[in-house]
């Protein structure tokens, strides 16, 4: 929603940045099925981390028990979209306390990574979204509803705002993950040299390295200070979309990630205006660009 | 900012003028959360679980050590040492990465007893640290003498 033009007209500068800086976080109203896909995207993604590690069988103890039923109901709901919201608060409850209570408190290691809280964060933050205006249970649940009482179904439209912090998110986790190589050891290629030996060459150091690593390191700190302060505006988007998913791809190919890359690669959707998000699968459905989300369809 | 928020919802009727206020004050204090964590750590230096630092990898590889090893042979050349082979031990197993000081010593020791009485073992060894690499060991002197 875009501020009135005859407002902005007498204000400072500063003012009408501020202005369109408000509009676009908290006030602008698209298309929910952009977020609907992250919604059972990150689902997925949940199962695809958790799922075999949480079979009611492997912790039978109580609270592995509640853990794991709590897992598997609240991420079936998100996959459906049955309660959407509810539903993603509550995966995200639960991704957040694997994360500091059995993670951090019972010692499990592995789930004190970036990517279980990254994932926990995602699903809080799309419960903020309209993510079960569209493909859902939610959805066919209200056109059934609509039906019976002689209306046109629903728009699949609501505030972006959970979009926006997600945004926030990915541009806070680039912009720092750069910041904390800004450093001679990483610029060196020091870093690089020795995650390399820790994973592949062993204490045998390689010869032709020293180069490729200082490459790397500088291409990846670039990379990653563009990717957050690029990645928000589609001037410049359009240029880092594919280098920050072959940045995503190949980490997660080369070093243990697990799902890091494909969640920051879901997230990149909330990047993209959710109504052109919406045009284009309204033309990958052969639907066209008339009929899309915003329309009611009758 | 408040303000701005008036102005841009003021056509608006008062149950969505506060609505649009609290989603952006929530909108700032999760925004401000996301920031306060990278910058505590990063910034301040205050470490804790509560907060995500997004210090990816960063610990990843410390301690691992880059060793070379060359060792004399009777007509007083230097020739690279093969530690696999000296010791017969596989190319993927435990002595393909060398995590700490002791292993290194470790690995000294075993390949002089491997080479005899007498071996002249000269060992290039640096190890992982968050600054870069530290020289641990240098060629100047003969390992085997220690």
């Amino acid at each position: 929603m875009p501020a009135p033009t005859d407002a902005i007209a007498g204000w400072r500068p500063i003012d009408a940045v501020a202005a369109r800086f408000v509009g676009w976080a908290v006030d602008t109203e698209g298309s929910s099925r952009s977020s609907a896909l992250i919604r059972i995207g990150l689902a997925m993604l949940f199962w695809s981390r958790w799922a075999g590690e949480l079979l009611l069988y492997i912790d039978q103890s109580p609270a592995g028990l509640f853990l794991a039923v709590n897992f598997f109901m609240a991420t079936a709901l998100l996959f459906v979209g049955y309660h959407s919201r509810i539903a993603a608060v509550w995966a995200g409850s639960v991704g957040l306390a694997m994360y500091y209570y059995f993670g951090f408190q019972l010692g499990h290691e592995p789930w004190t990574h970036h990517h279980v809280y990254l994932l926990a964060i995602a699903a809080l933050l799309i419960a903020l979204t309209p993510c079960g205006r569209s493909y859902s249970l939610d959805r066919y649940l209200a056109v059934m509803r609509a039906e019976r009482a002689g209306l046109p179904p629903p728009a699949e439209r609501g505030n972006l705002w959970g979009l926006r912090l997600i945004v926030v998110q990915l541009s806070v986790l680039y912009f720092f993950a750069a910041f904390d190589k800004s450093s001679y050891a990483f610029l060196s290629g020091a870093r690089i040299e020795q995650i390399f030996l820790w994973y592949y060459a062993g204490s045998d150091y390689p010869a032709g390295l020293a180069w490729i690593a200082i490459i790397v390191s500088v291409a990846v700190v670039a990379l990653e200070y563009c990717l957050a302060f690029g990645l928000p505006f589609r001037r410049s988007r359009r240029y880092l979309i594919l280098p920050g998913l072959a940045f995503h791809a190949i980490i997660y190919l080369t070093l243990p990630v697990y799902t890091f890359s494909a969640t920051m690669a879901l997230l990149y959707l909330a990047y993209f205006d959710a109504d052109a998000v919406d045009k284009v699968i309204a033309r990958l459905e052969g639907i066209g660009m008339a009929r899309t989300a915003g329309e009611e369809i009758s | 900012m408040t303000d701005i928020v008036s102005i841009r919802v003021s056509a608006e009727p008062a149950g969505r003028l506060s609505a649009g206020r609290l989603r952006l004050f929530a909108f700032i204090a999760i925004a401000a959360f996301m920031i306060a964590g990278p910058v505590a750590e990063q910034v301040f230096g205050v470490r804790s679980a509560w907060l995500r630092s997004w210090t990816m990898f960063s610990a990843i590889g410390m301690g691992v050590i880059d060793a070379s090893f060359e060792i004399r042979l009777p007509d007083g050349a230097l020739v690279p040492l093969d530690r696999f082979e000296m010791l017969g031990a596989s190319r993927n197993g435990r002595l393909k990465r060398i995590e700490s000081r002791d292993e290194l010593a470790s690995v000294i020791k075993r390949l002089c007893t491997a080479a005899g009485q007498g071996a002249d073992i000269r060992v290039r060894a640096r190890q992982a640290t968050r600054g870069g690499w530290q020289i641990i060991h240098t060629d100047a002197e003969n390992a085997c003498a220690d």
